[in-house]
């Protein structure tokens, strides 16, 4: 093949092994330069591991990546720089108590004569954020200032100025963006593209991907299932193809609730910082209750905002039926409400102590002598860590062992056992079977379920709708903070329910 | 209920942690007594005074101060903080202490209950600016430390203080088991309650669980302001306790007591095991061997007629191995 006719950049049968998954099997991808190349797929299809690979986080298993019909090898992220690779995260990497222009020249000051040259950062920023017609950002405000939309240019600034970038890539972009701003954002992104740019998109908003991508690549478990013209493609059929046979379709409910349940979570109205705007939900004893909604749609903001751990949360709330705005969540749990989050590592593990003690740490006063005699009294500590254990599905051995070389199932099933010690009446779950194998998924949901029968109120959010389709009695759609759709999961297919999430509005709504 | 997959793992996974947790924590309390036994032994075969039982005892009076005090400094650290206000509040209950029984003439019982007070409050406003204001540890203690030493010596003025009370000639002097004075033994006492109470009170688990994880600890519901303000109280009384251990060994409460003993606390708690990289790791009764091992390797120096400008600089040396070791044994993890 000659060097002409070669695509920018070539990526063949990319694998990436991790213990226990294969996060990226055989993986090919071409993007030609001066096109807006489309990545999209589930939670765990494997983008994120394509872009740590490019970026030169991670180290491939195996495959071949060219760039210009050259193969080359990605070793560090500093390589990856030099090769002309640059990625817009979806968390942005500005500092925020630095000014515009100082972040966009930030590891590559211009000095003159051993000081920093401030007139060259003034120009250097000027220049870049004039390439990108943005007129409105002061290079001399502190980035803490200026709105998030515009800190993202701020990044794109930066990185064309560090090195011109060959390929270009873009992580969830628009994900805390408004029409005006992804509009904006776009005329900017095809501009790059019109300079030769070779640019990877990665969203989960289909009908923005269409819009601006040329071709797109559909991943599904870490293989490609798919390379479709925009053009000719509909959100439908793209929705369609990133689905297939899923670990949650092998779940099956099988207890509902007969009657509905007397409410214990009701919200009206409710705001939380500028993400959530104005929600309305009741969650029942007995009854499951998913919030579905694209990354950045506030449904993270909103979990946390019911158990005390958000800021700025106005509206009403009210638990068994008292008005209660959590202000912690030590308040939270007084009133049964608890909640495990996203990063199980981050927020829920005390990695160096025992499994039992991880459960019993939210239940202390329960397992002591006596009220006056602050003793633990560990026979009962651990026939209680036992009772929940079983009921969680954790080995016994398990206990006695630290949390932190346990497997993300057996960890994840602790927290649970936590709060079933706990006796939390209200549960809110945020992805909870992020990272958790096959088997321990099912064993999460079954244990939903069965506090769901126990007269629990169970909330979870999650973005893999097989999952809130499978396990849910009630599916709430969220969509730019605002409840738009609420489904019953019996009476509606996953394709309607993508197509919800996706702002496709097709009234389907069930009584709540 | 078909659940095998996950049961596979959790079965798999953690069978070889079992053998890895177990020899991990043998060698970590071990690996600790085999260092004060190997020193233990070569200053033995290299100096014909360091066994001898008169030596051994003088080691366990001279850690005695520095043990108490190194017990708070422990939970503080092990609930991720810092004390630099340690020797300070030293001082501080000293001079109160002496004050009130040389000058004032008062009963012993007010004066004891008068110190505990006052480094008691010392260690509230540590938990108080810590916890609650949100000021760094280590500078909201280096401000108390300036305080408490300030109030001790305008107390004090520019004299010192004799204190001949019986009662701490006899926590010098009497012996009580083996050769051992009391002061020693109240050391041992509180080591042995203290390390007792980590273990089966909901204190000490909540105390590893602030230092482990913060924000898990805040979800799982447990005050962190509560839990902060308590270890620096204790910290503070149980340094309070250490200064009329000090007035006891010498009999003279002086400008510069106390000085620089949180350092030798912090170092105690370091070359015992306690961990700087991942908090809520470490074990109060460690914190005793490493106040051994420093306590005898200065003994050591001393009789061998080491300067003790090097002593310091040799301290400042295993400080910084202890750290170190801890980044390259738990690094990995």
């Amino acid at each position: 093949m000659t060097e002409a006719a070669a695509p920018l950049l070539r990526i063949t049968a990319m694998t990436k092994r991790f213990p226990g998954t294969l996060a990226l099997d055989g993986v090919d991808l071409v993007v030609e330069r001066a096109t807006i190349h489309g990545l999209v797929g589930e939670n765990g299809a494997g983008k994120s591991t394509l872009l740590k690979v490019l970026a030169g986080d991670y180290k491939p298993t195996s495959g071949r990546i060219e760039i210009d019909g050259e193969e080359i090898e990605i070793a560090t992220p500093r390589r990856a720089h030099e090769l002309g690779i640059g990625i817009v995260y979806q968390e942005l990497s500005l500092l925020t108590n630095l000014s515009v222009a100082h972040n966009i020249s930030l590891g590559a000051e211009p000095t003159s004569t051993l000081a920093i040259d401030e007139r060259a950062i003034a120009q250097n920023a000027a220049r870049a954020l004039g390439r990108l017609g943005v007129t409105t950002i002061d290079p001399a405000q502190k980035v803490g200032k200026i709105p998030l939309a515009e800190r993202q240019l701020v990044e794109i600034a930066k990185v064309l100025t560090l090195r011109q970038p060959r390929i270009l890539i873009f992580d969830e972009p628009t994900a805390a963006l408004g029409q005006a701003d992804v509009d904006r954002l776009f005329r900017i992104v095809e501009g790059l593209r019109d300079e030769g740019v070779a640019i990877i998109f990665v969203s989960h908003r289909y009908r923005e991907v269409l819009r601006i991508c040329s071709r797109a690549t559909v991943l599904r478990n870490g293989g490609v299932v798919g390379e479709v013209a925009c053009a000719s493609t509909s959100v439908e059929q793209l929705v369609e193809l990133t689905l297939g046979q899923k670990v949650a379709a092998a779940f099956h409910r099988t207890w509902r609730s007969e009657e509905r349940g007397e409410p214990l979570l009701e919200l009206a109205g409710v705001h939380v910082g500028a993400r959530v705007r104005g929600v309305d939900l009741v969650v029942r004893r007995g009854e499951i209750v998913s919030v579905c909604g694209l990354l950045g749609s506030g449904q993270n903001q909103l979990a946390r905002a019911i158990a005390g751990d958000a800021p700025d949360v106005s509206g009403s709330l009210r638990v068994k039926g008292a008005e209660l705005v959590p202000r912690s969540p030590r308040h939270a749990l007084r009133h049964g409400i608890a909640l495990i989050t996203e990063n199980r590592q981050e927020e829920g593990l005390f990695p160096d102590m025992p499994v039992r003690s991880n459960i019993s740490i939210s239940s202390l006063p329960r397992i002591v002598v006596a009220p006056l005699l602050r003793v633990i009294n560990a026979r009962r500590e651990r026939r209680l860590a036992r009772e929940v254990a079983k009921a969680t599905g954790i080995a016994p051995r398990a206990l006695s062992r630290r949390i932190r070389v346990l497997s993300g199932g057996n960890q994840q099933k602790s927290l649970l056992a936590r709060w079933l010690m706990r006796r939390a009446e209200v549960l809110v779950l945020i992805e909870p079977t992020r990272g958790v194998d096959v088997g321990a998924k099912l064993e999460i949901y079954r244990e939903l379920e069965e506090l769901a029968r126990r007269g629990a109120a169970v909330l979870v959010v999650s973005t893999d709708t097989p999952e809130t389709m499978a396990l849910s009695d009630v599916i709430a759609v969220l969509y730019h903070g605002r409840v738009t759709a609420v489904f019953d999961p019996r009476a509606v297919t996953e394709q309607d329910l993508l197509l919800a999430m996706q702002g496709v509005s097709k009234p389907v709504e069930a009584a709540v | 209920m078909s659940v095998d997959a996950g049961t596979v793992t959790g079965r798999r996974a953690p069978e070889r942690a079992q053998v890895g947790d177990l020899l991990r924590r043998l060698a970590e309390t071990l690996g600790i007594v085999a260092i004060a036994g190997a020193l233990l032994l070569a200053f033995g075969l290299t100096s014909s005074q360091f066994l001898l039982s008169g030596n051994i005892r003088n080691i366990f009076v001279q850690i005695s101060v520095v043990g108490v005090a190194a017990i708070g400094e422990t939970l503080v650290m092990l609930a991720g903080g810092l004390d630099l206000s340690v020797g300070s509040v030293v001082l501080l209950s000293e001079v109160i202490c002496a004050d009130l029984t040389a000058t004032h003439h008062l009963p012993l019982s007010v004066a004891l209950l008068a110190a505990l007070g006052a480094a008691g409050g010392i260690g509230l406003l540590n938990g108080v600016l810590v916890a609650v204001i949100g000021i760094e540890p280590i500078l909201a203690t280096l401000g108390t430390l300036l305080v408490a030493a300030g109030l001790a010596k305008l107390i004090l003025g520019l004299r010192y203080l004799q204190v001949d009370h019986p009662v701490f000639n006899d926590l010098a002097v009497t012996n009580v088991l083996f050769n051992l004075p009391i002061m020693v033994a109240v050391m041992l006492g509180l080591y042995v309650v203290v390390s007792i109470a980590m273990r089966v009170t909901p204190f000490g688990r909540m105390v590893y669980a602030v230092g482990g994880n913060r924000r898990a600890a805040r979800l799982s519901g447990l005050s962190l302001v509560g839990v902060t303000i308590a270890v620096y109280v204790v910290a503070g009384v149980l340094s309070g306790i250490a200064g009329f251990l000090n007035v006891a060994q010498i009999g003279l409460v002086s400008q510069n007591d106390g000085m620089g003993l949180e350092f030798q606390a912090i170092i105690a708690a370091l070359v015992g095991g306690l961990s700087v990289t991942s908090g809520g790791v470490g074990r109060v009764e460690r914190t005793l061997l490493g106040a051994l091992i420093v306590g005898m390797m200065t003994n050591y120096q001393t009789i061998k007629g080491i300067d003790p400008a090097f002593q310091q600089a040799f301290l400042g040396g295993l400080l910084l191995a202890a750290v170190l070791a801890d980044r390259l044994l738990r690094g990995r993890q």
